[in-house]
């Protein structure tokens, strides 16, 4: 008998967390590090144009994978979370919100984990956005203009600290109802 | 100040500034119509119905982003701002949409 070791509900789930949610974690570490490290009073070397290079990519990067986080979670993944199950249904290990609601004790996953999992990843995006247009646009004053560089920095701790807390409410979640 | 090739070129701050006060913008208005609609005063409908009410909230959020960013991009691009007050203001909004969203704060109402 044929097995599926992985259904396409948890394919999304963990493209959402695991690829999408890490990877931009992962990012916006390196570019909280490299915004701090790499800082500059004199980006007109060779050295420093080819550092402030990698890390406007890697702005545009974090936002454009927060970008895809968010909408893969709205779009893709919170649908079938949150779906109604049939009336009279016993077995709610498909649909993972009313699993939720379903025990005292796990009520507070939905009605505080996944409610803030709802709208705050959007604000992240907004402020990895904002970082990466200034990257764009201001090349190397991203790291050798002490305003511009500690305003990203601010911004990207804040993204940072969002993501984390929203993909851990995530692993919660996933834990106690997965999307199987 | 920017270099390029050995040449140094003024940029105004003034846009990348006003990405960031868009941005705390955004933010509020994220908070801010979580909190209308938890109230009960303000509820913007679902623009896709497997998702509901957090589509069009979101949806309304980012198109509130969107035109602050492009408003003051325009009158701010070409403009030098010393001032930090745009910054203290942004991350006050930032801090303030994040607090609107967090379901403790809006289950007090």
């Amino acid at each position: 008998m044929d097995t599926m070791l992985f259904t396409e509900r948890s394919i999304w789930t963990m493209i959402h967390g695991i690829v999408l949610g890490g990877g931009a974690l992962m990012a916006l570490f390196a570019a909280l590090l490299s915004l701090r490290a790499m800082r500059t009073a004199n980006a007109s070397d060779a050295v420093s144009q080819n550092q402030s290079s990698h890390m406007v990519w890697l702005t545009v990067f974090i936002a454009v994978v927060l970008w895809l986080t968010v909408l893969v979670g709205t779009y893709v993944t919170f649908p079938p979370y949150r779906a109604a199950p049939p009336e009279g249904l016993t077995d709610l290990s498909q649909y993972p919100r009313s699993l939720l609601q379903s025990n005292p004790g796990t009520v507070w996953l939905h009605g505080f984990a996944m409610e803030t999992k709802e709208h705050v990843p959007w604000i992240a995006a907004m402020l990895a956005t904002a970082v990466a247009f200034v990257g764009v646009r201001y090349r190397s004053r991203l790291l050798s203009d002490t305003q511009l560089n500690g305003m990203a920095t601010t911004l990207l701790a804040i993204c940072f600290v969002l993501v984390s807390v929203v993909a851990l409410l995530g692993v919660f979640i996933n834990k106690v109802a997965p999307l199987a | 100040m920017a270099t390029i090739e050995g040449k140094r070129e003024e940029v105004a701050n003034g846009a990348a500034l006003a990405s960031f006060l868009a941005a705390g913008i955004g933010a509020f208005a994220v908070g801010f119509i979580v909190i209308l609609n938890e109230a009960g005063l303000f509820a913007v409908p679902a623009l896709y119905a497997p998702t509901g009410g957090v589509s069009g909230r979101t949806t309304l959020a980012v198109v509130i982003w969107l035109i602050s960013w492009a408003v003051l991009h325009r009158r701010w691009k070409n403009r030098q701002i010393e001032s930090r007050r745009v910054p203290f203001l942004s991350v006050i909004l930032i801090g303030l949409g994040i607090l609107l969203t967090f379901p403790p704060v809006w289950k007090l109402l």
